[in-house]
């Protein structure tokens, strides 16, 4: 017990004990516990069709074998059309959410003004609706903009639903700014839209690739919005996809088409966060530790 | 030099609006996102007020009828039936994933080698989507080419398959297994950057008074945390109250019913059954629920403020 | 002058609206949105239309579990597309709710419009008028496996007639042993058994529904009966436990394993095994009552016209060439979908394959309940229909059950 608790103070003890051991052993078998639904999917998804449905499972594949992804091509307009679709909403999603949340987390951070507090509560409450219940009155809408059936009415949408998060984490970077260095630039004459630019932006970075990361993941994986909202089945997304394929063919579901298909959704979600996740912690605690 | 430094931090204060120009510049700043929640949060939300005050078919013509929807709603035993489920839902997954984060948390703050990929992998699964994560989760919990059965027939812990998501007893623990190790990593990720920002001279000097490690966590890590914990909280109250995806995807209510959550039931009313305005009166008093139960869980952010 | 050239408009659009049947324009895009079910077949059809016409359809597929939400949420903003097949039961609330463009004339001047599958007929009208056609149809049937039968000592070319030759036949086929089951059925999908469980009632004499589909007649003895029979043979194992949680994702999955001895289904499934899984000889047969007798579920997609669509004879001439002889046979009948008109049923192709006509004949006397809310009543996942499956033949309680339906048939009818 001693040297467990030793271990949360001092930076490096290298000598090896048996609770270290143990702490590994734990550490382990929880990753494994986490990897294996991931892992097993990649697994099956490179199986032969036959035996990526088999019951009961096989474990490793006999050969690689891509037929499930053909398979999974097979179903709507290709499974690039749904990819491509899916990243310009993403993107969109991205942008406009980084912008906004940037622009806004400034203005509740430094400024006052009124009714200041409403606002963002305002902007908070939007995580406190079932989406379902407001879809009609969102379609409608879009459909008075004219911007039903196009991707960037629904990033619109999107970008509407990454507010709270994106605002509160944004609030809370600038938040951590030091004031100093803030005092420093308007002695230089930096007028608050120049400071922000040339300033902040590069310190509140982490919280800002935070929320793009979070704006990526929601716009990727969103479903119900991309199918209602959408008319053409050239601009439906990846998730839409992926619920053709779960409905299957008179019920008989693919599972070989569902293995590659979850995996075309997850994997750029993973390469994302993996490439950006150390701004992604830093851009939390901005968010999150702040007292 | 921190005389000099409060002296300034006092002075900028009572004047930020005037230091870096007008006030009215501020809400320059947060306009944009402003004008995106009126025209795609509030509008919507007041058309659906007005919706629920009418007999709203989905299809056909919509006619107003007052506070019936809502007097429909005080009798209807599913409604509440699904409002006591999804909270007994919340009661149930929050607390889990909340003990184990804090578990996990612990864990990947030790000083091991290699301790950042643990961290990393255990957050893997939050970047997955709830809905594919669900799909994902309905093969694996299937009785016929599902692993989770192979596995505990492999190892001999069962001796048929269990048929996870029809089965009463046992379809509330899929859907909780699965959300779980869809969110965990969130929830880890927020107390770990709570513990981080504790300064470590607290532990020393804990350590020299001669605190256990329980002890440590007992009076320094834990109340600390508060803070944090309310916001986790919140998020995690929030996510399971307005739990759908999962509900819809991997037992679409059943068996027999026992897994309907009040948002997939205001779905269900309003599009299977096609009433709207029923289903709207439904989400404004979920609405107004949640404001409730969030505003309760502020003052406990805010409480802790002064700590 | 002003009154008169008033007059003069209402006259020309008088005379417009009269000659639109047959002034048809070419060169517009219609638009068509249907459930994926049978996708492929659908989008061979639209792309073999859009190649011999000027006017063309542009095709969008949506996944089934949300097809109505969609085409609910398009119509309250009036997004809908001019064509949709839409499933033949919602036929009903869509018309009543003044979706649909009433088309009777157009149906009239079809020369073999008395040929038309009835039930598909019966269903697309509302007060008076007439408002969809049939587009796809479907005749639920029970699949047999010949192997097995053959195996279990069984005479594959006799199959029940019975409820109790079904009983018999499915003890004998799960004697074989080795995971293989006598019998399937899809426990927790509602709609399956709306197709195939129904039936086992009509044909019995029973039913759930009065004949004018305003009252519900659950607690008869008919439908008791037939929960018996389904919970003996779960009770006794000649069912596989997995069929309890299937929410219609093995409905014929199941079968196909060659494992499952008797399932309900459907004329989909004789492409599927035909093409996917030559190994498994089947045979089809009428699903039977309790001391015989037969009866379907004729089921299928009806095809309407929206009443939002400014093409409403440009969309109909889509539908006359889908009813062409020409199209019925060498697309439907050649790709085993069953033809919609009875004077197509034997054709060179159903006469390759007899049980397809097995199929198109169960289908003629087949029945579908005709209701404004048979979503609410069969379809739903939630609703009283499935929920008294589950109670009587999982937990066997079917006194209990019958009660709890025969109310919550009797809640939802009388919302209405």
């Amino acid at each position: 017990m001693a040297s467990v608790t030793s271990t949360t103070t001092s930076a490096h003890r290298p000598r090896f004990s048996f609770w270290r051991l143990v702490l590994y052993a734990i550490c382990i078998i929880l990753a494994i516990l986490f990897l294996f639904p991931i892992v097993w999917t990649a697994i099956s998804s490179v199986k032969p069709p036959a035996e990526a449905s088999a019951a009961p499972p096989t474990f490793l594949p006999s050969r690689i074998d891509f037929g499930n992804y053909v398979k999974l091509n097979d179903y709507g307009r290709g499974v690039w059309n749904y990819v491509g679709n899916s990243v310009g909403t993403a993107i969109m999603t991205v942008i406009g959410s980084t912008i906004l949340s940037t622009l806004a987390g400034y203005g509740f951070s430094r400024f006052r003004f009124p009714a200041k507090n409403l606002m963002f509560v305002l902007i908070l409450m939007t995580l406190m609706i079932p989406f379902q219940s407001i879809l009609i009155p969102l379609f409608l809408i879009l459909t008075g903009l004219k911007l039903q059936n196009t991707l960037f009415g629904l990033a619109l949408v999107y970008i509407t639903f990454q507010l709270p998060f994106g605002v509160f984490i944004m609030r809370n970077s600038f938040d951590t700014v030091p004031r100093e260095i803030e005092e420093a630039a308007l002695l230089d004459g930096c007028t608050p839209f120049t400071m922000l630019y040339r300033v902040m932006l590069n310190i509140v970075r982490p919280g800002i690739i935070t929320v793009g990361i979070y704006a990526f993941l929601n716009s990727w994986n969103e479903f119900l919005a991309a199918l209602i909202f959408m008319t053409k089945e050239t601009s439906f997304t990846l998730p839409i996809l992926l619920t053709s394929v779960r409905s299957g063919y008179y019920g008989a579901i693919d599972w070989g088409a569902l293995q590659a298909g979850l995996m075309v959704t997850i994997l750029p979600c993973i390469i994302i966060f993996l490439l950006l996740q150390r701004y992604y912690v830093v851009g939390l605690t901005g968010g999150a530790t702040k007292g | 030099m921190s005389v000099v430094n409060s002296g300034m931090k006092a002075r900028r204060t009572e004047s930020t609006g005037g230091a870096i120009g007008q006030r009215s510049i501020g809400l320059l700043f947060v306009l944009p996102a402003v004008l995106f929640t009126v025209v795609f949060f509030l509008i919507p939300l007041v058309m659906t007020v007005f919706m629920s005050l009418n007999d709203w078919p989905l299809l056909g013509q919509h006619e107003f009828i007052g506070l019936e929807n809502y007097a429909n709603l005080v009798n209807d035993r599913q409604f509440w039936n699904s409002l006591w489920f999804t909270t007994r839902y919340t009661l149930l997954v929050t607390p889990m994933i909340f003990i184990l984060a804090f578990g996990l948390a612990l864990l990947v703050n030790l000083p091991l080698h290699g301790v950042g990929i643990f961290r990393t992998i255990y957050f893997l699964p939050v970047v997955i989507g709830l809905g594919t994560s669900s799909l994902l989760w309905v093969w694996l919990l299937h009785d016929r080419v599902g692993a989770i059965d192979a596995i505990l027939l492999g190892l001999g812990l069962i001796d048929r398959p269990i048929v996870w998501l029809a089965d009463p007893n046992f379809a509330m623990l899929a859907i909780i297994m699965s959300v779980v190790w869809k969110t965990v990593g969130f929830t880890m990720i927020l107390l770990l950057t709570g513990m981080q920002a504790i300064p470590l001279e607290l532990y020393e000097a804990a350590r020299v008074d001669g605190a256990s490690y329980i002890g440590r966590l007992r009076y320094i890590t834990m109340p600390l945390l508060r803070r944090t914990f309310a916001l986790a909280l919140i998020l995690s109250v929030i996510g399971s109250y307005l739990g759908f995806d999962q509900f819809f995807i991997m037992t679409a209510g059943g068996p027999q019913n026992s897994t309907i959550s009040v948002v997939y039931w205001i779905y269900k009313n309003s599009f299977t059954n096609f009433k709207l305005g029923y289903g709207a009166s439904m989400s404004i008093v979920l609405l107004v629920v949640l404001v409730i139960l969030s505003v309760i869980q502020l003052r406990l952010l805010r409480d802790e403020t002064s700590y | 002058m002003k009154r008169i050239s008033k007059f003069v408009v209402v006259l020309l659009a008088l005379l417009a609206i009269s000659v639109a049947p047959l002034a048809a324009q070419d060169g517009v895009t219609l638009t068509m949105w249907s459930r994926d079910s049978n996708q492929d077949f659908l989008r061979e059809l639209v792309d073999m239309w859009n190649s011999t016409h000027p006017n063309q359809i542009e095709l969008t597929i949506i996944p089934a579990a949300d097809f109505v939400t969609r085409v609910g949420v398009a119509s309250a903003g009036g997004e809908a597309p001019d064509l949709l097949p839409i499933d033949l039961i919602y036929v009903p609330a869509f018309a009543r709710a003044g979706n649909l463009a009433e088309i009777g004339d157009f149906i009239d001047s079809l020369p073999y419009a008395d040929q038309l599958s009835p039930s598909h007929v019966h269903l697309g009208e509302y007060d008076g008028g007439r408002y969809a056609v049939p587009f796809a149809a479907e005749g639920s049937v029970l699949l047999y496996n010949k192997g097995l039968f053959e195996q279990a000592g069984l005479d594959p070319e006799a199959p029940p007639t019975t409820w109790q030759e079904i009983y018999d036949a499915a003890v004998a086929i799960t004697a074989l042993g080795d995971d293989t089951y006598g019998y399937y059925f899809s426990g927790a999908c509602a709609g399956c058994n709306a197709f195939t469980y129904l039936p086992l009632i009509w044909a019995s004499g029973g039913d759930v529904l009065s004949e004018d589909g305003l009252s519900a007649t659950v607690d008869s003895p008919e439908v008791r009966a037939a929960l018996e029979f389904y919970q003996r043979m779960w009770a006794e194992g000649l069912i596989p436990p997995s069929a309890q949680a299937d929410t219609g994702t093995d409905f014929l999955n199941a079968f196909l394993t060659g494992k499952i001895g008797m399932a309900g289904s459907g004329a989909f499934s004789i492409s599927v095994l035909k093409n996917d899984h030559p190994e498994i000889d089947f045979g089809l047969t009428f699903l039977p009552g309790q001391e015989g007798g037969s009866s379907s579920f004729a089921g299928g997609d009806s095809i309407a016209i929206t009443s939002s669509s400014q093409y409403v004879a440009e969309s109909f001439e889509f539908i006359q060439w889908v009813l062409s002889e020409e199209i019925q046979l060498e697309m439907f009948a050649a790709r085993g979908q069953l033809p919609l008109r009875a004077d197509l049923i034997d054709n060179e192709y159903s006469q390759q394959d007899p049980r397809l006509i097995t199929n198109a004949e169960a289908m003629n006397l087949g029945k579908t309940p005709y209701s404004f809310v048979y979503n609410q009543l069969f379809n739903d996942a939630n609703g009283p229909w499935l929920s008294m499956i589950q109670t009587a033949i999982f937990q066997g309680d079917i006194d209990g059950a019958v009660a709890i339906a025969q109310q919550g048939f009797t809640d939802i009818l009388a919302s209405e």
